[in-house]
């Protein structure tokens, strides 16, 4: 669920929703979804001063279970 | 004093007024279901299209998360309201409001994507923002009774910007004057004697 409702909340404000994926990783340090987006659309989720990083890091925070899942954020060259 | 806009003290009436959700006028039926971008710079914004895109924004993600939720939509003061209202939200609201500003960021940013135009969009969850003005203009009236008495000014809790324009306005139609200061997030109103 968590990785769909980021999907969502990131295609919707970027200029390319069809290059979004995300992917959830289980390593040692915990949960992580990993964002892929269009490399023009990385400056885009991430916000002047990383604020829709955020933003998006507390929705997710809030309909996630009670332990943080790290969100990051790459462009889809990124390896 | 540099003040952002919706920081301002207006001239209306900011007594806990409850708050009504009527259903938006449809103003262009055929040309608002066409897709944004459409839209001038300078342009007076479609209010509308603004509270269509982020009811569409909102409603699939309360599928996702499987939430029950109802969107009601309204106009105040110029700028669309869209209410999450029903259900268990307190989620979506998170302590003192974080959560509930972060998804008014992330649909503002989504009208953005679709019209090209920034959107001064208020978000409102479980009832969350109208409580908060109730509170809040109260504070308002009640500080400004202090400060009329003692003839000392007071410096309030910080706030975030919606809620010091909640307090400007209880201050002001009490009839005395109040400023803001400090930087964000840590920017609070004070109320000044007379």
């Amino acid at each position: 669920m968590l990785e769909e409702a980021l999907e969502h909340l990131v295609r919707g404000i970027v200029d390319h929703p069809d290059e979004v994926s995300v992917t959830d990783r289980n390593g040692r340090r915990g949960r992580t979804l990993e964002v892929r987006v269009h490399p023009e659309d990385l400056g885009k989720v991430i916000g002047r001063a990383g604020r829709t990083a955020k933003a998006l890091r507390t929705v997710i925070g809030a309909l996630g279970p009670g332990r943080g899942v790290r969100v990051d954020f790459l462009d889809v060259d990124e390896r | 004093m540099t003040e952002s806009p919706e920081d301002q003290p207006t001239t209306e009436n900011a007594a806990g007024t409850e708050h009504i959700v009527e259903p938006v006028e449809p103003v262009e039926s055929t040309e608002s279901a066409a897709p944004g971008r459409s839209r001038s710079p300078g342009s007076v914004p479609d209010l509308e299209k603004e509270s269509e895109i982020a009811a569409d924004y909102l409603e699939d993600l309360l599928d996702i998360a499987d939430l029950d939720g109802d969107i009601d939509m309204d106009v105040e003061r110029d700028r669309a309201l869209v209410s999450v209202v029903g259900g268990d939200l307190d989620d979506l609201v998170g302590r003192d409001g974080v959560v509930l500003e972060a998804l008014q960021e992330l649909v503002r940013l989504a009208v953005l994507t679709q019209t090209g135009q920034r959107s001064r969009l208020m978000l409102d969850i479980g009832g969350y923002r109208a409580g908060r003005r109730a509170v809040l203009s109260e504070l308002g009236r009640t500080t400004a009774e202090t400060v009329r008495a003692t003839g000392e000014r007071v410096r309030l809790e910080p706030m975030s910007p919606f809620e010091r324009k909640i307090v400007h306005d209880a201050v002001a139609a009490a009839g005395l004057t109040s400023e803001s200061e400090g930087e964000e997030p840590q920017r609070r109103v004070v109320v000044l004697p007379a």
